[in-house]
């Protein structure tokens, strides 16, 4: 669990640029840890959960760009910074494409990326509980979009993992999982992030309405069903975060 | 080129192939005769670039551009025909092939163009001289020798604005490739700086220590922004060498002190101290051994071996930098002394290059070999110096 300090995974190959974020970043009061190439960065991804992470987009091995989507793999509620030496728009692109929020160029305005950093801390932190991989993703595009971070879980099992270790401000619940299903997520939810809000999902509408209304008596806060109606969606998700 | 050198080759030419007065004025004797020909002879001409797409593409100006282009041509044609064959006549042709590389005109239409055109003058000759057989032989001949030496100047002129063209264009691609790595190796540093300044004049609680920690950062970056720099301009103007006797052992000695390689490589440097002095400029010669330890270290991530030999061979000195790291694959091994050309994620890729550029100088030159994913082998060869 983070205790409420937020974290953030600063992986460049430069030693001296890596120490000199981590003593800026830790002196603003953020928990910072520090890795110099992919392989190790991704050891520590799959350990903590870091709610920023400011990738170098050169480095030997593996490249930034490359190095996110692997993040994204394992954590897509880590939002990405790539930092880069050059200026080339293609390569921007391209981070943008795999889902990195912003791009900037080095040197480093800190200004700036402290704001940045700051902003990308403030953004809600959401999970999504679905077994439809498919659905995740078009997830994510739409939220990441409208300014929220969504981490994803496909199971129970990942679902408690997640839940562990940050505390979200909404959790997106498919009432029918392979493994386990939305009642106990339900309840997992309650346990470990008893601040989150709940919306239960589901396409099958007469074989799970019964536990929809059963969670729902405990205090779920929302149902959507399945084809979405994005606009409604995301209407429910604004009401709920804005009660906070 | 200038006129009067373009003048001297066209002459140098016109000797080469036998051109003499007497050409001239049996070429100039059917100008007349042939004047009426020439608007027939010229539309076909254009007619035939019509059928041919590539050729075709170049004329973009529509009907009222081919009226112009065959006034011009008309223009060339009589002039070919009554000379005078002097600097401006030549000027004028030098800037055919000249303006047929601006407009993107390949070569092998000029060629196939003349030689229509020639058919067409040909012909024409023989129906205006028809009853004197003997005379129409002589005048082929002659006008044969001058469209040739036509043919030869456009040509000359084509390439080597074609040539010119293309050092431009390579030269900006160079300038390009040069600021794309220096960027990057000065923005690092640059950053480092920037960064350190920053948490300096920011900082809530900095320590004594992690002050003098930044303030350390600073100087050592500054020296890597200006490392970057001395690099670079060492590489535009690379020092005349003083070519003198040293050993060899004691400059790889200085070499390898100056590089710190982590404790997984193990170098092994195994030079006889029989090994005969060599000739050349040690100063120099230290920065070809140092950036290739350098990259046998690079080429080593995960640790390994580097051994150092040497032996004396036909009045030279050979030493080898043989590496157990990831190799250079047959594509990049072609490239690798090229200047810009890296495969690392730091460095501007000049390290090869400018070890080349020096040995060149001393008199000197470096092989490779390599085999991908075993390692690689440097071979430095250096001049004995002379008992």
């Amino acid at each position: 669990m983070n205790n409420g300090v937020p974290s953030i995974l600063v992986v460049d190959d430069d030693v001296d640029t890596c120490r000199n974020l981590s003593d800026i970043l830790t002196d603003l009061g953020y928990r910072v840890d520090v890795a110099h190439e992919g392989l190790s960065a991704l050891d520590l991804v799959r350990r903590n959960h870091y709610d920023v992470a400011l990738l170098d987009l050169k480095m030997p091995g593996m490249d930034g760009v490359t190095l996110y989507r692997e993040i994204k793999r394992l954590r897509a509620g880590t939002v990405a910074i790539i930092v880069s030496a050059y200026a080339s728009s293609a390569t921007a692109e391209e981070a943008l494409t795999a889902g990195a929020w912003q791009v900037v160029a080095k040197p480093i305005d800190l200004t700036k990326l402290l704001g940045l950093v700051d902003e990308a801390v403030g953004q809600p932190l959401l999970l999504v509980v679905d077994d439809d991989q498919d659905l995740c993703q078009s997830l994510w595009d739409v939220l990441r979009e409208r300014g929220y971070r969504v981490y994803l879980a496909h199971d129970e099992r990942q679902a408690a993992e997640h839940l562990k270790e940050a505390s979200f401000r909404v959790v997106l619940i498919d009432m029918r999982l392979p493994r386990g299903d939305g009642g106990s997520v339900f309840h997992l939810v309650r346990d470990a992030n008893p601040q989150a809000r709940t919306v239960l999902i589901t396409g099958h509408r007469s074989e799970t309405e019964q536990a929809v209304q059963q969670v729902l008596k405990e205090g779920a806060n929302a149902v959507c069903y399945k084809p979405f109606d994005i606009p409604n969606l995301l209407t429910t998700l604004e009401g709920l975060v804005e009660q906070d | 080129m200038q006129p009067e050198q373009l003048y001297r080759r066209y002459q140098e030419l016109q000797q080469y192939v036998g051109w003499t007065e007497e050409d001239a004025k049996r070429v100039q004797s059917v100008a007349e005769l042939l004047q009426l020909q020439l608007p027939a002879l010229i539309d076909d001409f254009y007619e035939e670039i019509d059928r041919h797409p590539d050729a075709r593409k170049v004329i973009t100006g529509g009907k009222e551009q081919v009226q112009r282009l065959k006034g011009t041509l008309l223009r060339w044609i009589e002039e070919l025909l009554s000379g005078p064959y002097d600097m401006n006549y030549v000027v004028r042709r030098w800037k055919v092939g000249w303006r047929h590389v601006e407009i993107g005109l390949d070569q092998v239409y000029t060629n196939v163009a003349l030689s229509r055109l020639r058919r067409g003058l040909l012909r024409a000759l023989e129906d205006c001289l028809h009853d004197d057989p003997q005379e129409v032989l002589a005048v082929r001949r002659s006008l044969n020798v001058l469209i040739d030496l036509d043919l030869a100047i456009i040509e000359d002129a084509y390439q080597a604005e074609y040539l010119a063209r293309q050092q431009r264009t390579e030269r900006l691609a160079a300038i390009g490739q040069v600021a794309g790595g220096v960027a990057h190796e000065l923005r690092n540093p640059l950053n480092v700086v920037k960064t350190s300044v920053y948490y300096l004049l920011n900082a809530k609680n900095p320590t004594a220590e992690k002050k003098a920690e930044h303030l350390g950062r600073i100087e050592r970056n500054v020296i890597l922004a200006d490392n970057v720099i001395t690099a670079l301009s060492n590489f535009a103007k690379l020092p005349v060498p003083n070519l003198r006797p040293f050993v060899l052992k004691q400059c790889l000695g200085e070499a390898l002190e100056t590089i710190s390689l982590p404790a997984k490589i193990q170098v092994r440097a195994e030079l006889p101290d029989s090994l005969a002095p060599v000739l050349g400029d040690i100063d120099l010669i230290r920065i070809v051994l140092s950036n290739l330890i350098r990259n046998a270290r690079d080429a080593m991530p995960d640790g390994g071996c580097l051994t150092i030999t040497a032996g004396e061979a036909d009045r030279s000195v050979e030493v080898a930098f043989t590496d157990t790291g990831i190799g250079i694959s047959a594509e990049n091994l072609s490239r690798i002394m090229e200047p810009l050309y890296t495969t690392k994620a730091r460095g501007l890729g000049l390290g090869l290059s400018i070890a080349r550029a020096i040995l060149d100088k001393n008199k000197g030159s470096l092989r490779v070999v390599s085999q991908p994913g075993q390692g690689s082998t440097f071979t430095v060869r250096l001049l004995a110096a002379p008992e």
